[in-house]
């Protein structure tokens, strides 16, 4: 067990800059998850802390310790890579004791670490399989196993669940969340998967274009994002933006209006701002008292409906001309999820309210959020 | 099934039945297998008579007394006389032991060689991501040309080996009249001829690894020796076999090289294989039988020398 602190690292390929002056504390026993799109940088950050990539500038400290020159094996960490990664020419039980062998620890030691290490993740009785007779999961099994029996202070995982199918990664998610709790060590995790970001961290950390964009508990960044890249980064799908301005009497744009006091929420007129509502903020007008302020009613009518089983994923339009992009939701379209009873057609006008409450403003200069509620 | 059904339905009256024939030969020529015919079938016959039949013949001769030209050979009595000759012809005893020596000597270096040479390469690729053919250049150049440039290189009055060892107070050798030295210069230059190659196999498997092997071994604490040998040089294993497999071809049928150095069908003594040997007993003494038969042990070893990589593809499915 051991915090990890990164103090103003900078990494550099050449003129390409993959992460830029990262300030990151995660504390001793902390499930922290880096995420962001693919190139942000959350893998560089990874590959620093574990001490396959030497940081251009700044520090890295496990357990209060610099590390920075130090190599992967003296940092007491053990990383879960993306492709497993697991040796294709050693049984399973090689794999797990490949380490502590070339530590030269004694036989007793090594089968007692590895008999422990098989049960935590499920292996026993697989010892003498090769890697290729294994399915993707036992794989990964034997991969975390691998890591636990080092019993590091600080675990890496980077990706580890990217290989697997959707099921299976699901179960993995909580069986990542028990071992958690059993070896009640710091895990820091790397994905680009906003959902197991969610589901297993008690803090994420999001990262875009190498600047660490909020650290915060997943709740927190998802009901209060810091800005408009964390806003439209975390969620799926993703929330509703309407770009404008911040008008003397509240927010004014093509396609919304919304009265408020600028001054009581820090706003100035006159500046870009854009409004943003999550699709579970926005209900039809019969339901409107399911919002704690309801906004005033919106008319719309419904292009697409995208069933899911337990919601349905209504995109509407504002006007009935506005352009709809191949590139993602633009201005004037509206995306709501509704109950899967509702009787509801494509085609068909509606009107609809959205969650005052609920509602975040943002500077569209500086993309910072302006307020989290709009009531 | 669908055809034989037609048959069936078609039988009712004559006209049917022509209809059926015409409806049948017609989907023959339009069939894969015609069609693709003319790619396969070439090659095929080609290979069948050029090659095998090849082979079939000169088991035949070996299995007659042919020699000289005056009479054609007579199949009508074969005898495995010509092998009881071979297998207790000192000549054939010498130059055997040479070709296993050229074998093993060759093979192995060529391949160690290789391997550190590819995973020099390696490390240099993964760090700074540039190949460098440079070292395939040899494998390039014609037998003829390697020989007559090695020639030179052993040249005993101002041969460039020679001279360079000079500097260091050693010889001059003579490389190429001293029977116990003439091997050994030959698969010298072999080797520099063909551990390009086998660098290239290596590197190839080499770079198929992920880079992610490397850091896993890392991270458990594996040096970069270590990785190597415990972890990246165990996952060749298929690299190995096939390199090894044409070197060895190689190493047999070495006639070309050596004829190209001396330029005679008689090499000296320390050098003589079996295939120099075959050729002399066959176009300089005229004794076609006894050439084919030694040229059919020849084959036999060559096929020793393929049995283990076939028999190792069969095992992992690829045959």
């Amino acid at each position: 067990m051991a915090s990890v602190t990164l103090d103003n690292v900078t990494k550099a390929y050449g003129d390409e800059i993959a992460v830029e002056d990262m300030n990151l504390e995660i504390r001793d026993g902390e499930f922290l998850t880096l995420v962001g799109p693919s190139g942000c940088g959350k893998s560089t950050t990874m590959e620093t802390i574990a001490g396959l990539t030497q940081p251009t500038e700044g520090s890295v400290y496990i357990g209060g310790r610099d590390v920075t020159d130090l190599p992967p094996k003296d940092r007491g960490i053990a990383m879960v890579f993306q492709n497993i990664a697991l040796f294709p020419h050693m049984d399973v039980y090689d794999n797990i004791s490949f380490g502590l062998r070339l530590r030269k620890y004694d036989q007793e030691e090594i089968e007692k670490r590895v008999d422990r290490a098989a049960e935590i993740v499920q292996l026993g009785g697989m010892m003498d399989r090769m890697p290729e007779e294994m399915s993707g999961g036992q794989r990964q099994r034997v991969a975390i196993a691998r890591a636990i029996v080092r019993q590091p202070d600080v675990f890496l995982m980077d990706e580890p669940l990217a290989n697997l199918d959707a099921e299976l990664r699901i179960h993995m998610r909580t069986q990542l969340q028990r071992l958690h709790r059993e070896l009640d060590t710091t895990i820091i995790y790397v994905t680009h998967d906003q959902a197991q970001a969610m589901t297993m961290s008690d803090r994420v950390a999001v990262i875009d274009n190498g600047h660490l964009q909020q650290v915060d508990p997943p709740l927190t960044c998802y009901n209060a994002p810091d800005n408009l890249f964390v806003a439209s980064f975390i969620g799926s799908p993703a929330m509703n933006f309407f770009h404008g301005a911040v008008t003397d009497d509240g927010f004014g744009s093509e396609f919304m209006n919304l009265g408020f006091d600028p001054e009581e929420i820090g706003a100035t007129p006159g500046k870009d701002a854009t409004l943003g509502i999550r699709p579970e903020d926005v209900y039809l007008k019969r339901d409107r008292e399911e919002a704690t302020v309801p906004s005033e009613t919106i008319k719309a009518h419904v292009d697409v409906l995208e069933p899911m089983g337990d919601e349905v994923f209504t995109y509407l339009l504002l006007e009935e001309d506005v352009e709809t992009s191949a590139e993602g939701r633009g201005e004037g379209q509206l995306l709501l999820s509704l109950d899967p009873q509702t009787d509801i057609e494509e085609g068909q006008k509606v009107e609809v309210v959205f969650d005052r409450h609920e509602a975040h403003l943002f500077d569209s200069a500086s993309e910072e959020a302006i307020a989290h509620s709009l009531a | 099934m669908e055809s034989s059904q037609d048959a069936v339905a078609g039988a009712g009256t004559g006209e049917h039945a022509v209809e059926d024939r015409r409806a049948r030969l017609r989907r023959f020529w339009k069939s894969d297998f015609v069609r693709s015919a003319p790619y396969w079938g070439i090659p095929l016959l080609l290979m069948g008579l050029a090659v095998y039949g090849g082979i079939i013949w000169n088991i035949l001769i070996s299995l007659t007394d042919y020699q000289g030209f005056l009479e054609r050979p007579d199949y009508g009595n074969l005898d495995l006389e010509m092998y009881r000759q071979a297998l207790s012809d000192s000549a054939v005893h010498l130059t055997a032991r040479n070709t296993f020596v050229l074998l093993v000597a060759f093979t192995s270096v060529s391949l160690v060689l290789g391997l550190f040479l590819a995973v020099l390469l390696d490390r240099d690729i993964r760090e700074k991501s540039k190949v460098q053919t440079i070292y395939l250049l040899p494998m390039a150049l014609s037998f003829v040309v390697t020989a007559q440039f090695w020639l030179w290189m052993y040249n005993y009055n101002d041969g460039l080996v020679n001279t360079v060892i000079g500097l260091f107070g050693l010889g001059p050798y003579n490389w190429i009249g001293n029977p116990s030295l003439v091997l050994g210069a030959v698969i010298f230059a072999l080797i520099w001829q063909f551990s390009g190659y086998t660098m290239v196999v290596f590197l190839a498997g080499l770079q198929s690894i992920s880079n992610d092997q490397f850091e896993a071994a890392r991270v458990d604490g594996a040096s970069i020796f270590k990785t190597y040998w415990r972890v990246i040089i165990p996952q060749l294993k298929s690299s190995s076999v096939s390199a090894a497999v044409v070197l060895m071809i190689f190493a047999l049928k070495i006639f070309t090289f050596l004829y190209a150095m001396f330029g005679t069908y008689r090499p000296p003594k320390g050098t003589d294989v079996l295939a120099t040997l075959m050729v002399r007993e066959a176009f300089q003494l005229q004794k076609w039988a006894y050439s084919a038969s030694i040229a059919t042990i020849l084959l036999a070893m060559s096929l020793l020398v393929i049995a283990p990589y076939l028999y190792y593809q069969y095992r992992e499915g690829a045959l």
